[in-house]
């Protein structure tokens, strides 16, 4: 098992490695935006576009070898020396710094609603199956994972702030500065980006929390708890539960990243939130290159981490699992 | 369900007669379908070129309809489709009968299987037979019919001459969306066919690697499988679009590209299976070479589980195009939903009706698909026999 450990961290190495190594080829590879606009500034103003070019070039390092761009490069990303963000004036990772927070708290309401609320509802309707609650709970999530979240966003917002003029339609980033996160004109604020995003994200959870505890609720091991007296409670959180929860723990990282990452990029946008999420739209639109690249190469971090620790998890919740010779 | 109703009617419980003149038999040479799958592929290729090198892509190509570059694939797919799926179940009639009896136990399914279809006629023949939407001052933010809503300090109702009203630049919205069907169908379809091909692609040739002990190979491929469903595909098609330009078949190929990990898992678990089988070993034995066996064999014998992952792969490249077009990183030619529920948002109060409308189409269509992959994994997988239609 030590030996497993082991290779599942050298493989996360390897993954992150790799992940970056392809972040440069694309770099590389890709058309310079900045080079391009200064080029055509230049020839704007009667230079030389090719003297420009060089100048651009040597400015931002882009005269020396491939070889040693791609060490910089990596010492720079190891170092998280991630550059400077010109659309910002500041650092990126001083850019994410004070990003993060905005987008933390809606993200982290929703997951824990949706968590909760997901595998609730998913235990039960597996447990009640066939029953008019489960037929209701299938019909929501095929609801929740099919509502286009920018749509049911827009749709909230017509209805509610428009129409009933209950809750704000924009954030007002000023509002958790001047009164504080918690004040309650913050929290309004915050009802309906985490409404939307709750909708997909419990709408996936649910699905897949039925579907495993379906699976497991068949087996043999299920069937020995009853004999042996059991309680329904028991054995639904006890025994099949805990099975269910290995494969569960595998979706979980996939729909942080699937459902509330990209789910943020367009909600921020809509809301405009100052978060993680509108400074990758804003970033991509004007064309700043290491804020795209970060915001990119966060949320993969994120998902290899993320899946190395859901392995090792597997390893506490189901020791029958034989890692002797992977 | 095989407690209460069998499957097999007994009436129905015959052979199909086969015609053997029509079937070949034997390895190494071609069907007559697969002929003329090839004739109709080499048209489309002169087509092609006769189009891009010839008319230079100018002009119209047949009557008045200019095929651009996402239409070719959207002939190819559908035309991969009429011969892999169309052609298939009207040569198997009694398959056919099986699958639509466990099919159209879901009545939900049903309907949705109703409602796409005519999605998808409407998309595919209404952009022909209906003028572009075109921009027209005038007519800015019209209401749709039965509603009246103050425009500019004016109180006005809806026409029947733009029966869904008008957007900002007076561009009906009716026909936003029957052009907008076309953007989604073939998303959905192009990616999923290039998702499908890779991916069973992919996952045949791991599994047949390991099963002629050439482990390593399997172990490159799947480690890439693994590399690549990690990364987030939506903020690596904000990037490619970004730097390489937006346009509508590139999108759709970078779904395809970006989306087979999910078909190569199972396919490779599916064909590690059939690879033990005796009928790969009796084709070995008797000369079939490594291609005819990924193609005669493995691949078909996986196809039930390819189509059910194809199934719910097209709702989400639907969603993902849209999401796309909605934060404005669209082909500025095409009418994609998302790009109409965008333009729509900045005037949602007085012209809610230019979001509301495409909207609803996109939330319909993306669960429809859904339901009909619930629908076909159930009518498909034998393993779901017992249940009564996956939760609805």
């Amino acid at each position: 098992m030590k030996w497993y450990v082991v290779k599942r961290v050298g493989w996360t190495v390897v993954a992150s490695y790799l992940t970056l190594s392809a972040m440069f080829v694309l770099l590389v590879m890709s058309p310079n935006p900045g080079m391009m606009q200064a080029t055509m500034s230049c020839a704007a103003v009667g230079e030389d576009p090719d003297q420009c070019r060089e100048n651009f070039k040597e400015q931002h390092g882009l005269d020396q070898p491939v070889t040693e761009r791609y060490v910089n490069y990596m010492v720079n990303m190891v170092t998280l020396n991630w550059g400077w963000s010109h659309s910002r004036t500041q650092y990126v990772m001083a850019a994410i710094g004070e990003a993060w927070p905005y987008s933390a708290q809606y993200g982290i309401p929703t997951l824990i609603l949706s968590t909760l609320i997901g595998y609730g509802i998913g235990i039960y309707s597996a447990y009640k199956q066939y029953s008019l609650a489960d037929y209701g709970g299938a019909f929501v999530s095929f609801v929740g994972i099919s509502i286009p979240n920018f749509w049911f966003a827009l749709v909230l917002i017509l209805l509610l702030s428009v129409w009933l003029n209950l809750f704000p339609v924009y954030y007002e980033s000023l509002i958790p500065v001047e009164q504080g996160w918690l004040s309650m004109a913050n929290l309004e604020q915050l009802v309906l980006p985490t409404i939307v995003l709750t909708s997909s994200s419990l709408a996936f959870q649910m699905r897949y929390t039925r579907s495993q505890m379906l699976e497991q609720m068949n087996k043999e091991f299920v069937k020995v708890a009853k004999a042996k007296g059991a309680s329904d409670y028991q054995m639904l959180i006890w025994h099949v539960l805990r099975m269910a929860a290995v494969p569960l723990a595998t979706s979980f990282v996939g729909v942080l990243i699937g459902v509330l990452w990209t789910g943020g990029i367009i909600i921020e946008q809509i809301f405009s939130i100052p978060g993680i999420g509108l400074m990758t739209y804003q970033a991509i639109i004007q064309q700043d290159t290491p804020l795209v690249l970060a915001t990119v190469l966060i949320p993969t971090f994120i998902a290899i981490l993320g899946n190395l620790f859901e392995d090792l998890a597997q390893i506490w919740l189901d020791p029958r699992i034989d890692y002797g010779n992977r | 369900m095989a407690a209460d109703k069998p499957d097999f009617d007994a009436i129905d419980a015959t052979f199909d007669t086969i015609d053997w003149d029509t079937k070949d038999v034997s390895a190494g040479t071609a069907t007559r379908r697969d002929m003329v799958e090839i004739a109709a592929f080499v048209a489309l290729l002169g087509a092609l070129v006769y189009d891009y090198a010839i008319l230079r892509n100018e002009g119209p190509l047949v009557l008045n309809w200019d095929v651009l570059s996402v239409e070719w694939m959207f002939i190819a797919t559908l035309m991969l489709l009429f011969f892999h799926v169309v052609i298939p179940l009207q040569q198997r009639p009694r398959m056919r009968k099986f699958y639509w009896r466990r099919f159209k136990k879901n009545k939900v399914a049903v309907a949705s299987l109703v409602y796409l279809i005519a999605i998808f006629t409407v998309g595919v023949f209404g952009p022909a037979l209906m003028s572009p939407p075109e921009v027209h001052f005038v007519n800015r933010l019209k209401p749709p019919l039965f509603v009246t809503a103050e425009v500019n300090g004016q109180m006005m109702a809806g026409t029947m001459a733009h029966p869904l009203g008008t957007s900002q630049e007076g561009r009906d919205v009716l026909k936003l969306i029957v052009y907008g069907m076309r953007v989604s169908m073939q998303v959905g379809l192009i990616s999923m066919a290039f998702a499908i091909i890779l991916g069973s692609t992919v996952g045949t040739l791991a599994a047949f690697a390991t099963s002629i002990d050439a482990g390593m190979v399997d172990e490159v491929l799947m480690r890439y499988v693994d590399l690549q469903s990690v990364f987030p595909v939506f903020m690596l098609l904000l990037l490619l679009t970004y730097l390489f330009g937006s346009q509508l078949w590139m999108i759709v190929a970078l779904y395809g590209f970006f989306g087979w990990e999910g078909i190569a898992r199972t396919v490779r678990g599916e064909a590690l299976q059939r690879a033990e089988e005796e009928y790969v070993m009796a084709a070995q034995s008797a000369g079939a070479n490594t291609a005819y066996v990924l193609r005669r064999h493995l691949i078909p014998n996986s196809a039930n589980s390819i189509i059910t992952l194809a199934t719910i792969l097209i709702p989400s490249f639907i969603l993902g195009e849209a999401s796309l077009a909605f934060l404005g990183f669209s082909d500025p030619d095409t009418f994609s939903w998302g790009r109409t529920i965008a333009a729509g948002q900045g005037y949602l109060a007085e012209g809610w009706w230019v979001s509301l409308f495409p909207g609803i189409f996109l939330f319909f269509t993306v669960l429809a698909f859904n339901f009909i992959g619930e629908a076909a994994q159930d009518a498909i997988d034998p393993r779901r026999s017992g249940e009564k239609g996956g939760g609805l």
